[in-house]
């Protein structure tokens, strides 16, 4: 293997965008340092090649350019926009951030700090926190159990050299960049040549532990409203049900005909916020039926969310609500492919987990083929054992976790999925 | 019918369409060859600013209620539909305007300019939907009463607006969506939705007349003209004072910062203001993020932020810290804001303008947002060519720019200090 670049040329208006796409995610965390990856990222904008932090920030915004440097579960992204005249100079830095990271310990600590302040902060939204617990009942402490920015006592505890140490690995053969915006065959050349130098394999990818007994969470929080996250650890992006999940996941989730909306807010007033998400993954995806109701509604929400999980478990879908599952998804797909940094994470991304370039291309074509009796298999297949994460009132919570573990014990739709 | 001013093409687009129906409401087309997207956007001088006293929210619920059924479209359909060809729609209320709007493949913009001005023009306000949509309304509202954030913010615009409608959160208040009723609704929409206090804007690879027809034929071309004398301004005035909030579940504490600034129609002022904004607070080289979080160390992040609004526009700036460092943020913010004053060096300006610039270039990559500033420009009667900002950003120096400073004098302010419980 070898790092690959792949430039887009069909852009607009004369602006560059580039994303370079390692696989360092947040999954790569080790067990006692959740937030790890996530640091060394911010870090790496802290300075690197002849720029010290303050001259690296100056030289990308008096040039007008836009530089985020961020990981997900699976991936650290870095990601460059900027106008087409500024593209000869600007993404080389992408390089030197990769080959030359300073990561001196002042600028590290600063990150370091900035990324405590942000998780206490997140500590005020109480989707924030449900999520928080539900990654936990999904993926106990191991990989996918926190999210990226990683556990306050984890992070306290973090050396600047553990930093080091991480981004030495950056620089590897599984590096994939992605450049959308008129060709600059020099510039193309020119990165080519340096990328073709990092030959470390990208190391052994991460695995996960085994869910956690537990199945429920509730944190007390006064507030006016519960949050309920219902959670669902489901399959990996190139697994073959992957799509019909997927289908399901739009005909539950995806605008305002979808089930959930229909039918929590607009037959039953109970919610503003219902939707469904599914974020499918190098490894198990967590597919998350979400909502937010007045305390006093949350048991009557939660039937709500239990009659949709049976209904999808024990019919499969309609011919209709399939083929509007499959526009809405082809829509997805085309509006979500406006701008070259849309076209370019995607292709990026695509390209990082294995997949082909055109993997979305294809996918709308394999859609076609799906029917109703596939979705309801994948269903039956990933969505036998949920979870719940509740955040709220107290009063509430002794409410939901009874009727939540009556639930799970009547259980009759995992009896029937089994 | 045309009423076209000299637009010319310019940053990779054709020049604008400006046309008007038979009753005056003004629509602004963009036909391009190969778009792959379209874009329809409806927009309204509807917003929280027109609102009575005892409305607060009467906007935004009447926002929520089109969706619930108009004449010939029951509720749902209009979703069911757009999404059924893979479109989205959406729509937003804010202080002083409200925008509906459909993305979709370009083959169904037909049935986007049916759909939509029959689904926002003839609501049909049904009792029963009206009790059932009050309670979606209010879970939206307990929903953002439950992010101590935009608890704090709401406070620091009722303290330095006073009773101006800026003052109110657009989402209403408890009270007054208790005691709405669906008259009281029809009675707003009557009088707020008229031809030439609405606009339409087009984006995308359509026939330009076609699209014209369409719309002459259908309820945007049976808008009433204005019924009513027109909207008088009262102009916002902020009142400068400091202020202390304490909330319970807030992590970190926030200074917040409330200022006056000229009107949305003073865009030559506002592009100052903009640059001003960005010197101090845009990126890690600004003057405030360099001081504060970078060198200092004080503060998770610092931001300023200018909202254009038609009866004043207001300039916001918030910082998030621990709560023991907030009187030393304080004191830091309020010296570089001072010391702002005395001017911006050279570097400085063309470091924000360059941020500026490209910013609106990248915001013209996709369809839906060229749409949308051209709804909002036909709507405000201030449509122009794509490339006016960049001009008038180019336009200052920082001779000219140094008696703006002023405007953001600590003094000035409606200052809110808010610290955990």
């Amino acid at each position: 293997m070898s790092p690959t670049i792949h430039w887009l040329e069909n852009s607009f208006g004369d602006i560059h965008a580039a994303r370079l796409v390692l696989p360092h995610g947040s999954a790569m965390d080790p067990a006692d340092a959740a937030g790890l990856h996530q640091l060394l990222a911010g870090s790496l904008t802290r300075g690197c090649g002849a720029l010290k932090a303050a001259a690296f920030a100056e030289r990308i915004e008096t040039l007008g350019g836009s530089l985020r440097s961020d990981t997900n579960d699976d991936r650290l992204v870095l990601a460059l926009k900027c106008v087409s005249s500024d593209a000869a100079q600007l993404l080389p830095l992408l390089l030197d951030m990769i080959e030359q990271p300073h990561l001196e310990s002042e600028q590290v600590r600063l990150e370091q700090d900035l990324n405590l302040q942000s998780l206490q902060r997140m500590q005020e939204d109480p989707f924030a926190v449900a999520h928080e617990q539900l990654r936990l009942l999904l993926y106990g402490t191991g990989s996918y159990g926190h999210d990226p920015i990683g556990r306050r006592e984890d992070l306290a505890a973090m050396d600047p050299d553990a930093v080091r140490q991480a981004a030495t690995a950056l620089s590897c053969n599984a590096a994939k960049l992605v450049v959308s915006g008129p060709l600059n065959e020099d510039l193309r050349e020119q990165v080519l040549k340096r990328m073709s130098l990092w030959q470390q394999c990208g190391g052994d990818r991460p695995t996960l532990t085994s869910p956690p007994n537990d199945r429920w969470s509730g944190i007390d929080v006064d507030t006016e409203q519960t949050v309920l996250m219902l959670g669902f650890r489901t399959l990996p992006i190139n697994a073959p049900q992957a799509l019909a999940l997927r289908l399901l996941q739009v005909h539950l989730g995806v605008g305002m005909s979808s089930r959930l909306f229909q039918s929590l807010r607009e037959t039953h007033g109970l919610v503003y916020d219902v939707g469904a998400e599914l974020a499918l993954r190098e490894l198990d995806s967590p597919f998350i039926w979400h909502l937010s109701t007045s305390a006093d509604q949350a048991v009557a929400a939660l039937d709500a969310l239990l009659r949709e999980w049976d209904e999808v478990l024990q019919k499969p879908l309609s011919q209709s609500c399939l083929e509007l599952a499959c526009a809405k998804l082809r829509g997805q797909e085309a509006l979500g492919r406006q701008t070259g940094a849309q076209r370019a994470e995607r292709t990026a991304l695509c390209l990082s987990l294995g997949l082909p370039m055109d993997y979305h291309q294809q996918a709308m074509k394999m859609i076609e083929r799906i029917t109703a009796d596939e979705v309801q298999a994948a269903a039956r297949q990933w969505l036998r054992r949920p979870v719940l994460s509740a955040c709220g009132p107290s009063s509430s919570l002794k409410a939901l976790e009874a009727h939540w573990s009556q639930a799970l014990m009547d259980q009759p739709s995992a009896a029937v999925a089994r | 019918m045309d009423s076209s001013a000299e637009l010319r093409p310019c940053l990779g687009y054709p020049a604008p369409q400006q046309r008007q129906l038979e009753n005056g409401c003004p629509v602004t087309l963009l036909p391009l060859a190969d778009a792959s997207v379209a874009c329809l956007q409806f927009w309204c001088q509807a917003g929280s600013l027109r609102e009575q006293t005892g409305q607060a929210g009467v906007a935004h619920f009447l926002e929520h209620m089109v969706f619930k059924g108009s004449e010939g479209l029951p509720a749902g359909a209009f979703d069911h539909r757009v999404e059924a060809v893979g479109g989205q729609s959406n729509a937003a209320t804010g202080f002083d305007d409200v925008h509906y709007h459909v993305l979709l493949p370009p083959e169904g913009l037909p049935l986007a300019l049916e759909l939509l001005p029959r689904l926002v023009l003839k609501p049909q306000l049904q009792s029963q939907d009206f009790q059932l949509e009050r309670q979606v309304v209010l879970e939206e509202l307990a929903q953002s009463e439950d992010q101590p954030e935009e608890v704090a913010f709401q406070h620091l615009l009722a303290l330095g607006c006073g009773s101006h409608a800026y003052g109110r959160p657009i989402l209403g208040t408890r009270e007054d969506l208790q005691r709405m009723t669906p008259a009281a609704m029809a009675a707003f929409q009557r009088t707020n939705y008229c031809a030439d206090r609405c606009a339409v804007a087009v984006g995308g690879s359509f026939e330009p007349e076609a699209v014209l027809q369409q719309l002459e034929l259908g309820p945007v071309g049976e808008l009433p003209s204005a019924m009513v004398s027109p909207f008088q301004p009262r102009g916002l005035a902020v009142q400068p004072g400091r202020h202390q909030l304490r909330l319970p579940r807030l992590e970190s504490a926030r200074l917040l910062m409330l200022w006056s600034a000229p009107p949305a129609a003073s865009q030559q002022q506002l592009s100052g203001l903009d640059l001003l904004t960005t010197v101090l607070a845009e990126g890690r080289s600004s003057r405030l993020v360099r001081r504060l979080r970078e060198e200092l160390q004080l503060v998770e992040s610092i931001d300023l932020e200018l909202h254009p609004l038609e009866d004043g526009s207001l300039v916001v700036l918030e910082a998030v810290c621990e709560a023991s460092q907030l009187d030393a943020v304080i004191h830091e913010v309020e010296e570089l804001l001072v010391q702002a004053a005395a001017g911006v060096s050279p570097a400085e300006l063309e470091r924000s303008r360059r941020l500026l610039d490209h910013g609106h270039r990248f915001s013209l990559e996709a369809i839906g947002p060229v749409t949308q500033l051209l709804g909002q420009s036909t709507l405000t009667g201030r449509m122009q060519g794509f490339d006016a900002p960049l001009q008038r950003l180019a336009s200052w120096n920082c001779d000219a720019l140094q008696p703006l400073a002023k405007a953001l004098d600590p003094s000035l302010a409606c200052v809110l200090e808010v610290r955990p419980l």
